[in-house]
């Protein structure tokens, strides 16, 4: 994958995080958890993964969402679904 | 027997926010009701309701939380907050297992309910949401108040139809009196003005279709009187222990004295004045009063043909002959119908009729019709004279379902 893509994806995985828990862009860094961080429950992460699903078309399963919880495993997991995908 | 004190009143209702905006605007008679503006109404009979202009959520939630809370959990809250501020509870005496909730809902979260289904039936295109149950599930307000005043206590939501809100007032006294709980947030909630809600009332033809001018459309007990007007509201009453209010100085607005409660267990929405009469009977009887100690009746009084006709023979029925020296009026001729919340702020009308010592009007009255010929207090509000004062009222709630729930309060005398 080009690392525009991955830029890409980064970029679309920030709008999710920002519109659904409604905090600033800035504040996202590759480390930032969304719990701890951003005080996300679980049903927030149900609704981040939900949107990735939607828009990336991909399938995360149950027990996955536990790893989906940084902004850079989140990219990383999207970019893993994406290529196995293919 | 423990005596139950209403100690704090939280009200939202289409006239204004709060108990002193609410109070004063049924004394003026002023009307709530308005033309629908949030959703195209074409298609409808009616295009008038009962609307919470003045309630402002997004002064008091920010904007994640509005994405959590249905309308009726934000209208739930905030007339929560009011209540608890007036009653002068701190934390110590909301957060425990001592303090509960008990709500009543026709409706609950039905606007998100909508929400969710219209996404479900967009064949993909809508937006799906893990919050969409935790939203608009019927418990979500009472939830949602335990949650942000920490009442650890009994947490009930109960749901009958337009007496939902006198059914939890009433199980919530009684939660008190058997020593459940010290203090109680009770009342009722609802949002249901909705373009599903008003197109099914539509096909029962219960809604007026006197659009014109809204605010003189609702007109109960009246001849030319052609159905209810759908509104919204919140009214929260904080019930306690009159003892421990006492004790710490609250200031006691009345006594909640008795409940009944009935099914007319005859059919779905045709009204059955046996069922009613008996839940008035069964209220002052737990009350202990007999029906020469009422001094006034507030009323159903919807406006539809067969709920003001059964309501006044009802009545007539539990008081014989003085059913017609009984003032009674209702306020819905102003506040329309908020289905849950209706029973909550009716109450909160009747609590203070008696510490201001006015009856508020039943608006709207034009035609006499043969079958309602009480004193229903049409000739603007009514200042009770000290040498009769209004010392015990009952607050009649009769919901679709056959659902009957009728409070008694009575002034508070050391």
């Amino acid at each position: 994958m080009t690392r525009e893509a991955v830029e890409t994806i980064e970029d679309s995985v920030k709008s999710i995080i920002v519109a659904e828990l409604r905090v600033d862009r800035d504040q996202l860094g590759p480390t930032t958890h969304l719990m701890k961080d951003l005080g996300a429950d679980s049903l927030d992460a149900l609704n981040i993964a939900l949107r990735l699903e939607e828009q990336f078309n991909i399938k995360i399963p149950d027990d996955a969402i536990p790893r989906f919880l940084t902004v850079g495993d989140i990219v990383h997991g999207v970019n893993e679904h994406l290529a196995a995908a293919q | 027997m423990k005596r139950i004190a209403v100690t704090g009143i939280g009200v939202i209702a289409p006239t204004g926010v709060g108990r002193e905006r609410v109070w004063e605007a049924l004394v003026e008679g002023r009307s709530g009701i308005s033309r629908i503006d949030d959703f195209d109404t074409s298609n409808l009979k009616t295009n008038i309701a009962g609307v919470c202009r003045d309630f402002r959520p997004e002064e008091m939630f920010d904007e994640r939380e509005m994405s959590r809370l249905d309308r009726v959990s934000q209208l739930a809250i905030a007339a929560t907050e009011m209540a608890t501020r007036e009653a002068g509870l701190t934390n110590g005496q909301l957060d425990s297992y001592d303090a509960g909730v008990f709500l009543g809902t026709g409706f609950g979260g039905q606007g998100s309910i909508e929400e969710f289904c219209g996404a479900f039936f967009s064949n993909g295109k809508g937006r799906r949401s893990a919050i969409a149950i935790p939203k608009s599930m019927y418990n979500a307000s009472s939830s949602n108040i335990a949650i942000r005043f920490k009442t650890r206590g009994p947490n009930i939501t109960v749901t009958t139809a337009c007496s939902s809100g006198a059914n939890a007032i009433g199980q919530a006294f009684h939660l008190i009196q058997h020593g459940h709980a010290e203090r109680m947030i009770a009342g009722g909630v609802d949002a249901p003005i909705t373009p599903v809600v008003m197109d099914a009332w539509k096909e029962m033809r219960v809604l007026s279709t006197k659009n014109e001018p809204p605010e003189r459309a609702c007109k109960p007990f009246s001849a030319n009187r052609d159905g209810f007007v759908l509104s919204e509201g919140a009214g929260i009453v904080v019930l306690e222990d009159l003892e421990m209010a006492a004790a710490r100085g609250a200031h006691i607005y009345a006594e909640v004295i008795g409940y009944g409660s009935t099914a007319d267990a005859s059919h779905i929405t045709f009204p059955d004045p046996d069922g009613e009469s008996h839940a008035m009977t069964r209220a002052m009887k737990d009350a202990g009063v007999n029906p020469n100690e009422i001094d006034y009746i507030n009323a159903h009084g919807t406006a539809t043909k067969l709920n003001d006709a059964s309501e006044t023979e009802a009545i007539k029925r539990v008081f014989g002959s003085r059913a017609h020296e009984i003032p009674c009026s209702s306020i819905k001729s102003m506040l329309g119908h908020s289905m849950g919340a209706a029973g909550a702020i009716e109450f909160i009308a009747t609590v203070l009729a008696i510490e201001n010592q006015v009856i508020p009007p039943t608006t709207n009255y034009e035609e006499a019709d043969p079958q309602c010929d009480l004193d229903y207090v049409t000739e603007g509000s009514r200042r009770v004279s000290s040498s009769t004062p209004l010392r015990t009222a009952i607050s009649n709630s009769f919901g679709f379902g056959g659902n009957n729930a009728v409070l008694v309060v009575r002034a508070y005398v050391q």
